[in-house]
């Protein structure tokens, strides 16, 4: 003989079957959150070099730096980022300011060296990340029409720190700062290389 | 027994000054100071404080009066009918005086005032032209120059480079039956022949190891002598070949305050030279062109009041009669500017 379950039985299992599957879906997305290798990055069309993210970061030492894409990059003897284009030139008619207040931008020659004339050679720019605080300043300097936009602001992830709520991002006047997906990406891990 | 009020000590000047004084002061006192704020006029702005003595002022002095000035006589591509929707690249001028420009695609002849004329369709990735003394027009880009006739029939063409990885060509000029097409990849001038047989190269030669551009942008002219000129913008120079590639001279130094001087990390980025063998070039950051005797003495500047300051380039042209023609790619507007008396301003054609 059957035994068939009254309606207030039906709806008790119901209500229960409908907590396990909320409760075990609720446990897989945290699950899945807590693995995820989602990280806070600039994005560099919104970002309008404002500095906050200098004086917003938690660390000491901002984790966002300036970054400069070779590929983009004119390698000019007279880099508007490098040099402060309106400042007295000296005595080689070459602007004698700076512009990075830190002195985090460093450049070499590249390629065959003219030593007589300046202007005969191909310079590469980079950071010096010990001393870039994220200013902004080279960045901004960059922008067409002044140069080719080659240098922009990235969150490092060997320094960030993965706050649950990014100072900077809170900050941020443009909504520049986003969560991007990056698979196998461990956010804290210090073993990260960056090319 | 209370004290009678002839036993109240008597008060300090201070305790008076404070009681009896101040009050009131203070009251007369803010209220002066209300109604002079509310009166005060704004004062104007203050004019930059006066440089220290024997350096020059922080900013670019305004030109002297030169020898030359010119005014804006046309504007080509502000009307519905004109307009460059999505692009401007380039601009030239025939013969005849008629305006030929690529945009949007497109080959577009305008009459000297603006009038539409006729157009024809360019091949993709095209991106300059130049039209030759016999009124065909050469048009340029991705390691391929076509040749048209003046009513936009193909007449010709050639294409160079290696495969896979053409040339980027940023220029061209005619000469005779000599074209000069300005290679920005390989950072030199190649000089064809109509049939597109290379006969020689510019700008390969000597010390400076050919052009620096840190901007990627070539441009040459040539002038009725067969003089060629062409940017060398990493140097802040304009340069000056013969046509078998014989360096004549160059001219030109970076500078922030001298209007003679070129501005910012890679300027004069265009190039062109008119009927009586001047020199006119212009630049980005400051965006103005300017007029040069061969030598380099600075004749005229035609002010940034004209173009838009995020111009990255300002492609020039020089009509038989003088008028210097300039394409604002960012407006996409071409300006007409002809030599006027000191001192005469016209209004702008809207």
């Amino acid at each position: 003989m059957i035994e068939r379950s009254t309606r207030r039985q039906f709806i008790d299992r119901t209500c229960r079957l409908a907590g396990f599957v909320t409760l075990g879906g609720a446990a897989g997305l945290l699950a899945r959150r807590a693995s995820a290798s989602a990280v806070y990055q600039v994005d560099p069309l919104k970002c309008t070099s404002c500095d906050l993210c200098r004086t917003s970061c938690v660390l000491s030492l901002s984790a966002v730096k300036a970054v400069n894409d070779f590929a983009k990059c004119g390698y000019c003897m007279l880099c508007p980022a490098y040099m402060d284009v309106t400042s007295m030139p000296d005595e080689k008619g070459v602007p004698a300011g700076r512009v990075c207040p830190q002195d985090a931008l460093k450049r070499r020659v590249v390629g065959t060296v003219d030593p007589d004339d300046p202007n005969n050679n191909y310079y590469e720019y980079v950071i010096d990340e010990a001393r870039c605080d994220g200013c902004g300043k080279c960045v901004k300097a960059c922008l067409p029409p002044a140069g080719n936009g080659s240098l922009r602001l990235e969150i490092r992830y060997d320094r960030c720190v993965e706050c649950n709520e990014c100072a900077i991002q809170t900050a941020c006047p443009d909504q520049a700062i986003v969560r991007v997906d990056v698979p196998g990406l461990s956010p804290k891990g210090h073993d990260v290389t960056h090319g | 027994m209370d004290p009678s009020p002839s036993d109240t000590p008597p008060l300090s000047l201070r305790e008076r000054f404070f009681k009896s004084w101040f009050p009131p002061a203070a009251v007369v006192g803010g209220v002066a100071t209300l109604v002079i704020a509310a009166l005060r006029v704004r004062p104007e702005p203050r004019s930059p404080s006066p440089a220290p003595a024997g350096e020059p002022a922080p900013a670019i002095t305004p030109p002297a009066p030169l020898e030359r000035q010119y005014a804006l006589v046309a504007t080509i591509g502000g009307h519905a009918l004109s307009a460059f929707r999505e692009s401007l690249l380039d601009v030239g001028a025939d013969h005849s005086g008629q305006v030929v420009a690529l945009g949007d695609g497109h080959v577009r002849v305008f009459t000297a005032g603006g009038e539409n004329l006729r157009q024809w369709r360019a091949f993709d990735g095209a991106e300059c032209l130049a039209v030759g003394p016999d009124g065909r027009v050469y048009v340029g880009g991705a390691g391929r120059v076509d040749v048209f006739d003046g009513a936009g029939q193909r007449a010709g063409g050639f294409s160079f480079g290696d495969a896979g990885k053409p040339a980027s060509v940023s220029a061209v000029a005619v000469h005779g039956a000599d074209i000069l097409v300005a290679d920005a990849s390989a950072r030199l001038i190649r000089r064809f022949d109509a049939s597109g047989r290379q006969l020689g190269l510019i700008g390969d030669r000597g010390k400076t190891k050919t052009f620096m551009l840190p901007n990627g942008k070539l441009d040459v002219d040539i002038d009725a002598a067969g003089v060629v000129r062409a940017t060398d913008s990493g140097r802040h120079q304009v340069t000056a070949w013969a046509l078998d590639g014989t360096p004549i001279g160059r001219f030109g130094k970076f500078g922030m305050r001298d209007p003679a001087d070129f501005v910012g990390c890679c300027n004069p980025i265009n190039v062109a030279t008119t009927p009586d063998g001047k020199v006119v070039t212009s630049e980005k950051m400051v965006a103005r062109v300017k007029v040069f005797e061969p030598d380099g003495r600075l004749l005229a500047v035609i002010g940034t009041e004209h173009f838009d300051p995020m111009c990255t380039q300002i492609p020039l042209a020089v009509d038989p009669t003088g008028r210097i023609l300039a394409a604002d790619p960012v407006r996409r507007l071409i300006r007409a500017f002809d030599l006027s008396a000191p001192g005469v301003t016209r209004e702008e054609p809207r």
